[in-house]
């Protein structure tokens, strides 16, 4: 037990006597590894593409266009032929939509800036946790209400152990570390 | 001076130490542990700030010196100097918000069965080698990330060779040309394929085209015609060749024999002796993975009595390691041994065989009395040989003759000799099938001869997928052959040799990204389809000469290859159903990878012709040294030679990579005055090399034995381009007459010390087991039957039987409450060395190849270690495999030690390793037993070419697995990746994991299924039932039977006891434990 904390014990130690909390974070920033909590991160994407109005005011399920979710590790982003399944006759006279029956037609995927990005060496299920019941909301927050999206969670090691270990789900390194 | 180690000398090897350490090889590592004079350059791996750009921007160098010397200016104690830097870091880094953005492209069509984080398997047939292995290519995201066997093949039966296993460094290959290209005068053009075709067209209008082309089953070789006659050329200008000679001799003399050209297709489950005369069946030999997987259910001791394996060899193979008795003979006297066979063989009236049979043989033999006569030098008394045939002549028995080390003039005699032997035997319709499902020769025998004689008459010639220019001796004169035609063409999946001599060079699809089938066994074929679309510009060949056909304006009626293997894929409907949708039979055939049946024909009797093809010549003079040139098990006849996983991974019997090695018997290098690693001159009267010496034991003394494979030119590829020489050069042109294939052992061979020494990159560096007696467990076959009477008797008398896993213990058992306790059995009578799990290793968990220099400081990252061992006589040792990987000890010294909790225990019995948690103190490798644990000292390269490329390509990572940084400890997992998805796939299932689910990379490449994983709390699981076994111990798990514990580290790997019929076997161990008793008595107690 001493062991295991020693070496946080210490970096907390050091910074608490150096700089305030804020700070703190950013020395995690500033390690290798992509241990950022990034509460806020709100990107802008190519086009404006509303959940708030799709999921919100339109009612379509998380999964109509994530349908990797429940099947994969990855939730997926929907290829373009999902928007255009609706995109070839509704809502044809706005312009985000004319760019991307233009891209479509050509061929082009969409470039989107991904807003929830977990390190490398975390493999994380989205299956499971589908699987298991959770709300897509208890991670990525109210989308629905979203016009544009941002990550609300931290995503942090601490945050995915909170969880764990409340709904007694396992907390075992290997779990997500391998 | 001379001293005898320890108590070893009764086994008869001595050791002999000078001032410079162990003089032939000993258990002491001396002067091959001396570090590197320098340290490697840092141009091969990245640095820090390649990995992290962002830190290089934030902070030069300049700066962190200025920091670092504040800090010490300052005179800080190291708290303070903590505080400070952290400050600093803080500083640095308050510009920097977040790491850069990334993006998530999705598809624009969203293939149907597609989902983003599944992996999608496609079955198709392995293009490596002429064998016609059935694979199942995993790819994830569209790109293939994984080769493994088909299990419902009956070629491969879910195994790999260590070539095949390595094919999608094939595909990713950083070297591979990007496009076609035209060699005029002085310069090389690139050129559009349109261009390419309508040249090509031009070209060979009206001339004589030839086509040069290396093995194959399937219709390949009949497109091949049909496209000769098309363009109005001749069929017959068709050459088949494939540099492993067994192939081409073996259907010559079944031609000669029986009329068929064929190979018998061998089965060891209805026969109790199998022998070996110069056979490398398991090595390389004609089909390897579908023989090892034979011979490994063979060997099984389940299925009543064990096969026994006899062999005769003169080279150190891994066949020969695996055999139960194995008697050296000197090189090239494999025709003579096999003529002594016969005559034992003759002489005792049980003979089977027909009338036919037996007056051939008498023929065969009064024809060789004279050679005959020598017979008594061979070494094996002829009372061995009459022992041997009536032991052949009591069970079912089968005769392998023939390998690549055993390659002379008499190799088709050989064969014949063979044939005369197994028809002695009655082995044809029960061991060996050539009425049934016989297999299909890839080339056709005497192509070389005929290529010889009419290559100077041709205008033309197209060189498909074969690179002659390497794989045959440069005495055999092909380049000069080949500069007398007009125009050559060079169609290669890989920059070679052979694209030197052309004026055309021509990229080629790889195999998995090819149409095709193969004929593995007659009536049986096996379908080829692309897992990936072209990743370079380059086309399959036979597209290609459709084109050209097209433009010569002979067009044939097929669009693509595709489109003609359907059209003869229909009649294979008509045949094998079932009737209607020819699509739905196609989408089935693919589906599953192959279709067909065994095709039977009306047996055919020995004929009279076999008389006169063997001519033996008497025993050679011994004493004079021969040279041998195999094939490599890894690289083969070169082939593998570019791709690093395979260089890196060990040769079976010296752990050699990297490298070329001679090898030759330790008693003849110590009369030499030559010891290891010391840089020989070999001269025949054909050319001279220079080469490092490797003593090896078992190999004969006249015997020089140089592998092929190595040896490259350095334009060829930077990987094989600095390793090794080529043995080649050393044979003068001689043929084996019926065939025209070169000769390649025999040559007379001078060995001189040119005074300089090379450090072979060896990875085991000592050949015993220095008396420990619970590493390696050996049980003669009556020792087991007693064994299996014991615990016999006790289940009788109600005793209890005492588990692995009852050792005296202080902690609670730790698996108590969860559902799984994983663990793996490895059974070392199986396993024969080959290599392919390392190589499955290596690609399923992203794990790079780190070049000779690191091997050499002993940095290699193989997660699984094979562990080779000597035993008994220097001449001729007993060898054992130990496949080493992480033995997930229950009670984990590494564990212990790890001052961050980088590795820590799992409920289910993994010990796991959070690479991100790890800040590389190596503490853990210390306390290691095993030494199974690997450090990172570099960040490794993936996706660029240093000034050597030594890695893969980054589209080959396997996405499930981390890819680990400077600076972590790594080491075996049992694939984690694949236990977590077969556990989520159960749960959602709402059952537990069963039996098989999962296989682990090893386990699944496994050639001889001598690897099981599975749920030890599961008592009808494979793994729980080895647990189990009477063989069944714990490495370093002392002798349980006599209350010795060893380190009680009780892992949840566990090994069973190598058996063999080899008289005296294990023998040994019982020894040691006597003197284990007095000196290592008490480690039991101790730990």
């Amino acid at each position: 037990m001493f062991q295991k904390l020693v070496s946080p014990f210490l970096i907390l130690v050091a910074l608490s006597l150096t700089s305030g909390a804020r700070e703190a974070r950013a020395w995690w920033m500033w390690t290798p590894g992509d241990t950022v909590d990034d509460v806020g991160y709100k990107p802008t994407q190519p086009i404006p593409f509303s959940h708030a109005l799709h999921a919100g005011k339109r009612e379509i399920p998380c999964e109509y266009c994530h349908s990797a979710a429940r099947r994969s590790a990855s939730a997926g982003i929907p290829s373009m032929n999902t928007c255009m399944g609706c995109h070839k006759v509704t809502r044809t006279d706005k312009e985000p939509i004319k760019w991307l029956t233009e891209k479509y037609n050509k061929n082009e995927p969409v470039e989107w800036v991904k807003v929830h990005d977990s390190p490398q060496y975390v493999h994380f299920t989205h299956k499971q946790h589908v699987a298991a019941g959770l709300s897509c909301q208890t991670c990525h927050g109210p989308v629905e209400s979203m016009e544009v999206v941002e990550q609300v969670a931290p995503l942090q090691m601490g945050w995915c152990i909170g969880c764990h270990k409340e709904k007694g789900a396992s907390i075992n390194c290997i779990t997500c570390h391998y | 001076m001379t001293i005898n180690n320890h108590e070893t000398g009764k086994q008869g090897v001595a050791f002999e130490m000078d001032e410079r350490g162990p003089v032939i090889f000993g258990p002491v590592d001396g002067p091959l542990e001396r570090p590197a004079e320098k340290m490697v350059e840092g141009a091969l791996y990245m640095e820090t700030e390649e990995v992290m750009p962002e830190l290089a921007a934030r902070q030069s160098p300049e700066d962190q010196k200025d920091e670092a010397r504040k800090a010490l200016s300052m005179n800080l104690d190291r708290r303070d100097f903590l505080k400070l830097f952290g400050a600093t870091a803080v500083a640095s880094s308050a510009a920097c918000v977040r790491r850069p953005a990334e993006k998530a492209i999705p598809y624009v069509n969203q293939p149907v069965d597609f989902v983003p984080g599944v992996a999608n398997y496609y079955a198709t047939t392995c293009g490596d080698c002429a064998a016609g292995c059935g694979l199942l290519v995993k790819t994830k995201e569209g790109r293939p990330v994984k080769i493994e066997g088909n299990p419902a093949h009956p070629i491969s039966l879910g195994g790999t060779c260590t070539l095949g296993q390595a094919g999608l460094q094939g595909l990713y290959h950083l070297e591979r040309r990007k496009g076609p290209a035209i060699k005029r005068a002085n310069r090389t053009d690139a050129l559009a394929w349109d261009d390419v075709y309508e040249l090509l067209a031009k070209e060979f209008a009206g001339k004589k085209v030839g086509i040069l082309t290396g093995g194959s089953t399937g219709h390949r070789h009949q497109f091949y015609r049909e496209w000769l006659r098309a363009t109005g050329g001749s069929e017959s200008r068709l050459y088949t060749y494939e540099p492993n000679a067994l192939y081409s001799t073996i259907a010559q003399a079944h031609a000669i024999a029986f009329g068929v050209e064929a190979m018998p297709r061998v089965d060891f489950r209805s026969v109790k002796t199998v022998v070996g005369i110069g056979s490398d069946f398991l090595d390389v030999g004609t089909s390897p993975v579908f023989l090892s997987k034979g011979f490994s259910d063979a060997r099984n001791l389940d299925n009543g009595a064990m096969v026994r394996l006899v062999q005769f060899e003169s080279a150190m193979t891994a066949t020969g390691g695996r055999a139960d008795d194995r008697h050296v003979i000197p090189p090239n006297s494999e025709l003579l041994t096999t003529l002594a066979l016969m005559r034992s063989l003759a002489e005792r009236p049980e003979a089977k065989g027909t009338a036919n049979v037996k007056a051939i043989a008498k023929k065969i033999l009064a024809a060789n009395s004279a050679a005959l006569a020598t017979a008594e030098g061979l070494g094996v008394s002829k009372a061995v040989f009459d022992q041997l045939a009536a032991d052949m002549l009591k069970g079912g028995s089968l005769l392998l003759a023939g390998g690549s080390h055993s390659f002379d003039e008499n190799a088709t005699a050989l064969q014949v000799a063979a044939i005369v032997v197994n028809e002695l035997v009655g082995a044809y319709g029960s061991g060996l099938q050539l009425d049934r499902g016989w297999m299909v020769a890839p080339v056709k025998p005497g192509d070389m001869k005929r290529f010889a004689q009419e290559a100077a008459g041709l205008d033309a010639l197209l060189i498909i997928d074969t690179n002659p220019a390497f794989t045959l001796p440069a005495s055999f004169g092909f380049a000069d052959l080949v500069k007398k035609i007009p125009l050559v063409v060079s169609m290669q999946t890989q920059p070679v040799e052979t694209d030197d001599l052309a004026s055309f060079v021509l990229p080629l699809n790889h195999y998995l990204e090819s149409w095709g089938d193969e004929q593995p066994a007659a009536g049986f074929w096996s379908a080829r389809q692309p897992s990936v679309l072209a990743t370079t510009d380059s086309r399959q060949a036979e597209d290609a000469l459709l084109w050209i056909a097209a433009h010569m304006k002979k067009s044939m009626p097929y669009s693509d290859y595709r489109a003609y293997l359907r059209e003869k894929w229909k009649s294979l409907q008509a045949s094998f159903g079932p009737k209607g949708d020819f699509d739905v039979f196609m989408e089935r055939v693919l589906q599953k990878g192959f279709v067909g049946e065994l095709a039977n024909r009306g047996s055919g009797s020995l004929r009279d012709a076999a008389t006169g093809a063997v001519k033996a010549s008497g025993l050679l003079d011994s004493g004079t040294l021969r040279l041998l040139a195999p094939l490599d098990i890894r690289l083969h006849d070169g082939r593998g030679a570019n791709k690093p996983v395979l260089q890196e991974t060990g040769d079976a019997m010296t752990t050699i990579t990297w490298d070329t090695w001679v090898a030759m018997n330790p008693g003849t290098a110590k009369k030499l005055g030559l010891r290891r690693n010391d840089v020989l001159r070999l001269e025949t009267d054909a050319g001279k090399i220079e080469v490092a010496l490797y003593p090896l034991p078992g190999v004969h003394p006249d015997a020089v034995i140089v592998h092929r494979g190595n040896g490259h030119p350095a334009h060829v590829s930077k990987i094989s381009g600095a390793n090794g020489v080529d043995p080649l050069s050393l044979f003068a042109r001689k043929v084996d007459a019926a065939t025209g294939m070169p000769v390649t052992s025999g040559a007379t061979v001078k060995v001189a010390s040119t005074g300089k020494v090379f450090q072979l990159a060896a990875m085991q560096k000592h050949n015993d087991l220095a008396n420990r007696h619970d590493i390696v467990k050996k049980l003669g076959v009556a020792a087991v039957s007693e064994k299996v009477a014991a615990r016999a008797g006790k289940v009788r008398s109600g005793e209890t039987i005492r588990s692995l896993d009852d050792v005296p213990d202080l902690y609670p058992n730790l698996y108590k409450d969860s559902e799984y306790r994983w663990g793996l059995s490895v059974d070392l009578t199986k396993c024969t060395g080959c290599g392919a799990c390392q190589v499955a290793c290596a690609q399923e968990n992203n794990i790079p190849a780190v070049g000779r220099e690191q091997v050499n400081l002993g940095r290699e990252m193989h997660w699984i270690r094979l562990d080779r061992y000597f035993e008994g006589d220097t001449d001729n040792p007993q060898v054992s495999i130990q496949p080493m990987m992480c033995q997930q000890c229950s009670h984990a010294p590494c564990e212990a030690v790890c001052p961050v909790y980088a590795t820590t225990h799992d409920p289910d019995g993994i010990n796991s390793m959070t690479y991100n948690r790890c800040i590389g103190t190596r503490y853990c490798a210390n306390a290691c037993p095993y030494k199974v644990r690997r450090f990172n000292w570099w960040t490794h390269r993936w996706n660029t070419i240093g000034d050597r490329l030594q890695d893969r390509n980054i589209r080959a990572l396997n996405p499930d697995v981390t890819v680990r940084t400077r600076g972590v400890m790594e080491k075996c997992n049992f694939c984690f990746q694949r236990v977590r998805d077969a556990k989520h796939t159960a749960k959602s299932e709402g059952r537990k994991v069963f039996d098989k689910e999962i296989k682990v990379a090893c386990e699944q490449v496994c050639p001889s299924d001598a690897i099981v994983f599975g749920n030890l709390k599961d008592p009808g699981s494979r793994v729980s039932q080895m647990r189990a076994d009477v063989r069944a111990y714990l490495a370093l798990g002392g002798d349980p039977e006599k209350n010795e514990f060893g380190l009680k580290t009780l892992p949840n790997v566990s090994y069973l006891a190598q058996v063999s019929h080899r008289e005296g076997f294990g023998k040994g161990d019982e020894g040691h434990d006597t003197h284990a008793k007095g000196e290592h008595g008490g480690h039991g107690e101790r730990t």
